[in-house]
């Protein structure tokens, strides 16, 4: 038993990414036209949202049922089209690797862009999820940059969304949109789906200069003292908005224009992860690693301590503010109270959950809650108590994180895979 | 011009004067020594001379520059190397990205190079991976680049610090008791190593030693220290006879 | 200023519960150098155990046909609750914090954070969303002390909180376990090796701290009768800032940061709109940190989340 699942390991590690991305497109494909048709003859209420968690937690008698859906259309199309196509693929990614790397990168993004395409087309629910699980990598990742790379323990990134998110918000509703606080728009609405780059990074800059507030401090204060002072920093934001009755005060503020489509919130996730990872993989970026691990060393290697304290926390709080920009006009709304105690907790989960100081383990650790937070929605209070166990657990036995100090290294991801050498 | 020139420098904790008139002189190129007694103020004066603390008088100039009061960074950068007493590594990093780390200073494609993979960052890290390769083998750890830190014997990661602190490209090495804790055998790598490194960059060394022998064999000039003050000064015949420095040992261990 | 007066007595009565809240935080972090971030929710346990003991004596009470007065009551529900909420303490010490030990602060931080979800999604769980109304055990009476009116609950609620504090002083100071805390406050790797086990100090922390918190929970409770399952947050957060204000391992700090927190919010309230209290306070407090971070009576002890 043990030996074929050996062996089934060794020929599927032949597969290259993009057979897997093949594989999945064509699951994705399979679903989209197929789906309803299977869904029926399996007697399911509709095709399963969330590769049919809800439905099994709703009504446990259909658990076979979805079983079956997920194998037919997921599984077994994805495996068998993955590991069939593993010669081809493998040598078409070997003739890809040989061009510049941009043009493999964007037959794979475009690959996977199309699965996301695809498979969320069937529902806005899914495309909902989808959206904000983009924008909790972007996050994440963000947080990442501080708690993680940098080691220090930040309760400020709230307060980063907040501001990015209520920055970007008031450009776009004061210049596209109608609205009872500001009035008209200002410029033509056929302008504004360009304009939202600049509006996002308008939410980040904001989000960057409220981070001073904190940067400073951090030169003198570390570890608990800087955990205080970001905490504060982030009643102080939320409490701020709230009494600023010209955005909406606790009511918040809406009519923010339909920009946030998932092309831009996918394009806005990827131009994070590349240029977060190209930042932590430099040997400035891993200026960050050296202060954590011992500053006064690190002054003696050069390394100008307060500028990369600086621009660790401005960098990672752009970034925080971009995801609000992004969340705020996903959601079309924004009001203060998303971006307290419980928001603090979310962020602060998913990345000690993913793993410290790895690109990989920000992903991972956000698409796994966002996701599970999803699945588990049916248990409703219950999800609160299994969610904390899972992390409680993770602490306990791998207390840095699922994947933590585990490099992001493009080339390894697109390159062909051969045959495992047999061990002596 | 003297390379490193200290005028009657002194130090202050509180009440208490740990170093007291302390003057030198380090010609370019040259190894020096500073012994004495535990507690008699020597890795004060390293991290008076790094900055790690200003000195309540007294001046310290660097190829005439004054360099007393600046940042710590700063004065690396203009070309004072450090090694630590105990070891003060990065324990979540690789050999390699210590070395490469040193390299900070000499960095100039910026936040835009690190942000977007720009060629110049490509060169330019290519540039201070392959110095540090170069680096690495003159120590003798290069098979060893890819590992972490953590996990390595106490000589190898004494080699380390080495290396990181050559990656400066120091004018003058400072070195806080390179041999501690070794045995005999890598105290004879280590001296082998430091002598290589005189040898093949021609910077000038500035040693804390306990152990007497390795220093009258590798210094040029020994300046012995006690309760902060500089009691003797001279070439190792000099200080290996002089009544002052055995008194000052008297009754304390001395590895020999 | 008769104004003033009044809300420096509400302002003592607020702090007392920061006060109180604030201790066992600082005796953890003092002590074990871990944040506790589930004692804010294990103050909202003890005030649900206090309604639940309350309760509970009362029907026993009426039901054996003894006559209890309603002060011993109160005083047998605050004596009862700080010592089963103790065990609650002692408990999340147990299963969470212990195999956390060898592991980097962060890591810990973050399980306190899930117990108090846990704790919250507990309490939700088991009693519903219905707010629950802890037994009124005083009859309120206000005294007039010069214009400025005092009601004796107010009074109660210092006096206790004060005499807890004293208390704990007392056993800091006097006792052999008392004077073990403090040793591990300065080192913490040599107390065991003097053959006191950390394990016990630990457990005695953390009874000790969430005696403290129910205590403040049940005083809260007679002074503010609504209960519900999030009331930890919001209080433990705030007392967690004060605990940090007051210094590291310093219990002194601890209160003395309590107090000033609830006149802070007391007083801002008093002289500017109330949707700035929170604003203005913790700009106060962002502001005291700058100038002296390491609180009130904090050693300059580096303490990082070390990783």
């Amino acid at each position: 038993m043990f030996m074929m699942f050996k062996k089934l390991r060794n020929s599927f590690s032949q597969v290259p990414l993009l057979g897997w991305l093949l594989g999945a497109l064509i699951a994705v494909v399979l679903e989209y036209y197929l789906g309803d048709a299977l869904a029926d003859v399996l007697r399911l209420p509709k095709i399963p949202v969330l590769f049919g968690f809800v439905i099994m937690l709703k009504k446990p008698l259909l658990i076979p049922s979805v079983l079956i859906f997920v194998m037919l259309i997921y599984a077994l199309p994805i495996g068998a089209v993955a590991r069939l196509s593993a010669p081809v693929t493998n040598r078409l990614v070997a003739w890809l690797f040989k061009l510049p790397m941009i043009i493999s990168v964007a037959i794979h993004l475009g690959f996977l862009y199309a699965i996301l395409h695809l498979w969320s087309d069937i529902s806005a629910y899914r495309v909902l999820t989808l959206k904000l699980t983009m924008i909790a990598i972007i996050v994440t990742l963000s947080l990442n940059v501080i708690n993680g790379y940098m080691g220090e323990f930040s309760c400020s990134h709230p307060g980063f969304m907040a501001l990015g998110a209520y920055g970007a918000s008031v450009f776009t509703v004061v210049l596209f949109a109608k609205d009872k606080l500001f009035g008209a728009a200002i410029l033509p609405a056929a302008l504004g789906p360009y304009m939202f780059p600049v509006a996002l990074i308008i939410g980040g800059i904001f989000a960057a200069l409220g981070a001073l507030v904190i940067a400073i401090p951090s030169f003198r204060t570390r570890g608990d003292y800087l955990a205080i002072i970001s905490l504060a920093f982030m009643f102080i934001v939320k409490s701020m908005i709230e009494n600023l009755e010209i955005v909406g005060g606790p009511r918040g503020l809406s009519s923010q224009p339909d920009y946030a489509n998932l092309p831009t919130v996918f394009l806005w996730t990827v131009a994070c992860v590349w240029i977060i990872n190209n930042f932590v993989r430099s040997t400035l970026g891993k200026s960050l690693n050296a202060v954590r691990d011992d500053e006064m060393a690190a002054n003696a290697m050069t390394v100008n301590t307060r500028q990369t304290k600086i621009v660790a926390f401005l960098f990672s709080a752009f970034w925080a503010g971009v995801a609000g920009g992004l969340f705020a006009h996903v959601l079309r709304y924004v009001n203060p109270g998303t971006f307290g105690l419980q928001k603090l907790a979310e962020v602060l989960a998913m990345v000690y959950f993913g793993g410290l100081n790895s690109v990989y383990g920000s992903i991972v650790g956000a698409v796994s809650l966002s996701m599970l937070s999803e699945a588990l929605r049916p248990l409703e209070i219950f999800k609160w108590i299994i969610i904390p166990l899972l992390l409680i657990l993770v602490m306990i036995y791998r207390p840095t994180g699922l994947i933590a100090f585990k490099e992001f290294d493009v080339k390894k991801l697109i390159k062909p895979k051969h045959k495992q050498e047999k061990e002596v | 011009m003297p390379l490193l020139r200290i005028d009657k420098m002194s130090h202050d904790f509180g009440g208490l004067r740990a170093v007291n008139k302390y003057d030198l002189k380090v010609e370019p190129g040259q190894i020096r020594a500073l012994i004495g007694p535990n507690g008699a103020g020597k890795t004060t004066i390293f991290n008076l001379i790094t900055g790690i603390y200003k000195p309540t008088e007294g001046d310290i100039y660097l190829e005439n520059k004054r360099i007393n009061g600046l940042e710590p960074h700063r004065i690396a950068e203009m070309g004072i190397g450090r090694t630590f007493q105990n070891l003060q590594l990065w324990r979540h990093m690789t050999v390699l990205e210590h070395v490469k780390m040193a390299c900070y200073s000499k960095i100039t494609y910026g936040l835009i190079g690190a942000f977007f993979g720009t060629p110049k960052r490509q060169r330019e890290e290519a540039n201070i991976e392959a110095k540090a390769h170069d680096l690495l083998k003159i120590v003798g750890i290069d098979h060893i680049s890819d590992q972490v830190v953590i996990n390595l014997p106490y000589g190898d990661q004494r080699r380390v610090e080495m290396a990181r602190a050559l990656a400066i490209e120091p004018k003058i090495l400072f070195l806080d008791e390179p041999t501690a804790g070794m045995n005999p055998e890598e105290l004879i790598q280590m001296m082998e190593i430091i002598r290589h490194v005189h040898r093949e960059l021609g910077l000038a060394i500035f040693l804390i030693e306990h152990r007497l022998k390795m220093v009258m064999e590798l210094c040029e000039i020994i300046q012995t220290l006690d309760f902060g003050r500089v009691i003797a000064e001279g070439t190792p015949e000099e200080i290996q006879n002089d009544p002052k420095v055995i008194d000052a040992y008297l009754g304390k261990e001395v590895v020999l | 200023m008769t104004y003033f007066f009044q809300n420096l007595v509400n302002a003592l009565q607020w702090g007392s519960f920061y006060a109180l809240i604030a201790l066992g935080y600082s005796m953890v972090y003092g002590i074990l150098m871990l944040f506790n971030f589930a004692h804010g929710d294990i103050f909202m346990v003890g005030a649900y155990i206090g309604f639940g003991v309350a309760t509970g004596v009362t029907a026993l009470a009426s039901f054996g046909a003894i006559a209890l007065p309603n002060w011993l009551i109160l005083v047998l529900t605050i004596i009862i609750s700080m010592f089963l909420t103790s065990f609650v303490g002692m408990l999340v010490e147990r299963l969470g914090y212990r195999p956390l030990r060898e592991a980097p602060r962060a890591s810990a931080a973050i399980t306190g954070l899930m117990i108090g979800i846990i704790l919250e999604t507990g309490n939700l769980a088991m009693l519903g969303a219905k707010r629950v109304r802890f037994p009124s055990l005083i009859k309120s009476t206000t005294y007039n002390i010069g214009g400025v009116f005092v009601t004796n609950k107010k009074i109660m609620i210092v006096a206790v909180s004060l005499m807890l504090m004293l208390a704990l002083h007392q056993f800091v100071r006097r006792t052999k376990y008392g004077m073990a805390m403090r040793a591990m406050a300065f080192d913490y790797v040599v107390v065991p090796l003097m053959g006191v086990s950390i394990n016990t100090i630990a457990a005695m922390t953390f009874a000790i701290g969430s005696a403290l918190a129910a205590a403040a929970g049940i005083l809260f409770g007679v002074a503010y009768p609504v209960l519900d399952p999030y009331m930890g947050i919001v209080f433990g957060w705030k007392a967690f800032v004060a605990a940090i204000l007051g210094g590291r391992g310093s219990i002194l700090g601890a209160c003395m940061a309590g107090f000033l927190l609830g006149f802070i919010e007391i007083f801002v309230a008093m002289i500017f709109p109330s949707t700035l209290r929170d604003l203005i306070a913790y700009s106060i407090i962002l502001l005291i940190l700058t100038f002296r971070p390491h609180g009130f009576f904090g050693e300059p002890y580096s303490a990082r989340l070390r990783l």
